[in-house]
């Protein structure tokens, strides 16, 4: 059975470089990139705007497009495939939530706003709190 | 002496005003200057004369509070200039760690540090000023949560906000005195929802005003030594000076989260916390325009988030058995299905929209509001033990 690996990303560097180590080390699994849309912020306006929206699904799917196609042009540099599945609200309880379900986790050391500290403040380091919580493997790169 | 601490102080006064310029300037003009429809600077000038007439009319009661109100005596020159470094360093706090500190709760917490260490504090103001400062987010989440659910959901339907290409109007020279036209592109209901927009960000500019005016010009009024006219003058002038040049970064960061929300739903955000926020001055309670701000745009996010149809479904009375739909459920509906092979997309999962709205960031904002006057007392209160002679 080929196993399954979680690679959960933003925009930021370390997350491109995870999956780039994903692709790498793990060259039979399937690997599976997941984004987090709607990520508590200062003033809670992407969540909002995003709960507005009427239909979710499509509004979160096309939040998360820009990021799952850089996935894609990483992917397709090494002639490999790769599945993408779009979360809204907590990263680091979203990925939690579906760590069962998968072998391992690979995630960047720190994400693109790391060093904003509202948002680390709201949302909390989430790597941090994957590798201690999670019930899988998580290898973190950076 | 007295002529150098009063120019210390009125530094630091234009210190903070200008602070509270830069934020609330990008909280009641991201949105239109986000929208194209009002250009920076147009947005810091209008914001400068409503900021100055929510000061000088509703602002004054929240003057009356802070400076005789909350303590039983009237500010000394130097207390009331250790005050405003109080209420600067919860600013310079808030800019350098990126958290939102509420300008007003330092100020109030700041006076009542110094009113608790001389023991002038009126335990009844305080009290009274506590409540309101713990029901009104109560209050702003509520009429969010009504908004979000069942208004916002009807008007989005009916209401279309237009922007279309080239000026709005056109002011044309023939005669003598310029007769506006409509401009190449402009329908008439774009003129009306242009202006709705502008007036209700004058509003929350008038509200920022009435709220904030106080905090940098009550410490130096009174037996300080400054007018109240003068201080609100130089308050009004400090925020304007805010407003014009770092105003320009916080209307696409705070703005900017306005912004991610569409500009019908912040309309209806502004008017609350708006609303919210000049009732409150106008009975004299010190608030914070940004807290206000917040609790309702949560509120219409989670009462839209936690709705148990969407709209479509509901007009197309499609509604078979939809209930919300828990994670419990996501998580058996998910059980069944295979892995997707190699290639494929995974299988929708059902998004739950409630997960954007996750209580214990909504409990870290309510920290913030708790800790920040907190502290500013604690500190205020240390300050003043140790430093009898300022008072």
């Amino acid at each position: 059975m080929t196993s399954r690996i979680l690679v959960p990303i933003d925009d930021s560097d370390h997350a491109s470089q995870a999956l780039k180590y994903a692709l790498d080390n793990y060259p039979d699994a399937e690997i599976i990139v997941l984004h987090v849309v709607g990520v508590p912020s200062m003033m809670m306006g992407e969540a909002t705007g995003l709960a507005l929206e009427d239909d979710i699904s499509e509004a979160a799917a096309k939040r998360a497009k820009p990021i799952f196609k850089r996935a894609r042009e990483i992917a397709d540099e090494q002639g490999r495939e790769i599945s993408t599945v779009v979360g809204i609200g907590h990263p680091a309880r979203q990925i939690l939530d579906r760590a069962e379900e998968y072998d391992a986790i690979v995630l960047g050391a720190h994400g693109a706003d790391w060093s904003r500290a509202t948002r680390r403040f709201l949302v909390g380091n989430v790597t941090e709190t994957v590798s201690k919580r999670a019930p899988v493997p998580v290898v973190i790169v950076r | 002496m007295v002529e150098t601490l009063l120019l210390i102080g009125v530094v630091a006064s234009i210190f903070v005003g200008f602070n509270i310029g830069g934020s609330s300037t990008g909280i009641a003009w991201g949105p239109p200057v986000g929208a194209g429809i009002i250009k920076k600077t147009t947005a810091a000038a209008l914001m400068t004369f409503f900021v100055f007439l929510g000061g000088w009319t509703v602002g004054r009661n929240v003057m009356d509070t802070l400076s005789e109100g909350i303590i039983t005596i009237e500010l000394s020159l130097s207390a009331g200039v250790a005050v405003l470094f109080f209420i600067g360093l919860g600013i310079l706090i808030a800019n350098i760690f990126g958290v939102p500190v509420p300008t007003s709760m330092t100020t109030v917490g700041a006076i009542a540090g110094l009113g608790l260490a001389t023991d002038t504090l009126n335990y009844t103001t305080i009290a009274e000023i506590i409540t309101w400062w713990v029901v009104t987010p109560v209050i702003g989440f509520w009429i969010g949560g009504i908004i979000g659910r069942y208004i916002y959901p009807e008007v989005n339907q009916r209401v279309q906000i237009e922007k279309s290409d080239g000026p709005l109007l056109i002011f044309s020279r023939d005669s003598t005195v310029p007769k506006p036209t409509l401009g190449p592109n402009t329908t008439l209901s774009e003129v009306g929802s242009t202006t709705v927009v502008l007036v209700i960000a004058c509003y929350m500019a008038f509200s920022a005003g009435a709220s904030n005016v106080p905090n940098a010009a009550a410490p130096l009024v009174g037996e300080a030594g400054l007018e109240p006219n003068i201080a609100i003058v130089i308050a009004t002038f400090a925020i304007g000076l805010g407003g014009f040049t770092i105003a320009r970064r916080t209307m696409d960061s705070v703005g900017g989260e306005l912004s991610d929300i569409p500009l019908l739903a912040a309309l209806f955000v502004m008017v609350t916390a708006s609303t919210i926020t000049t009732l409150l001055s106008w009975i004299g309670i010190p608030i914070s325009l940004v807290m206000a701000t917040v609790m309702t745009i949560v509120g219409i996010g989670w009462g839209r988030a936690t709705r148990p149809i969407t709209f479509r479904e509901a007009v197309t009375r499609n509604t078979k058995d939809r209930e919300i739909v828990t994670g419990a459920i996501t998580a058996e509906e998910m059980e069944g299905e295979p892995a997707a092979p190699i290639g494929e997309e995974e299988p929708e999962e059902v998004l739950n929209a409630g997960d954007l709205f996750n209580p214990r960031a909504i409990i870290k904002y309510v920290s913030m509001w708790i800790i920040g006057p907190s502290v500013s007392t604690l500190l205020a209160y240390g300050f003043f033990i140790l430093v009898p002679g300022v008072v």
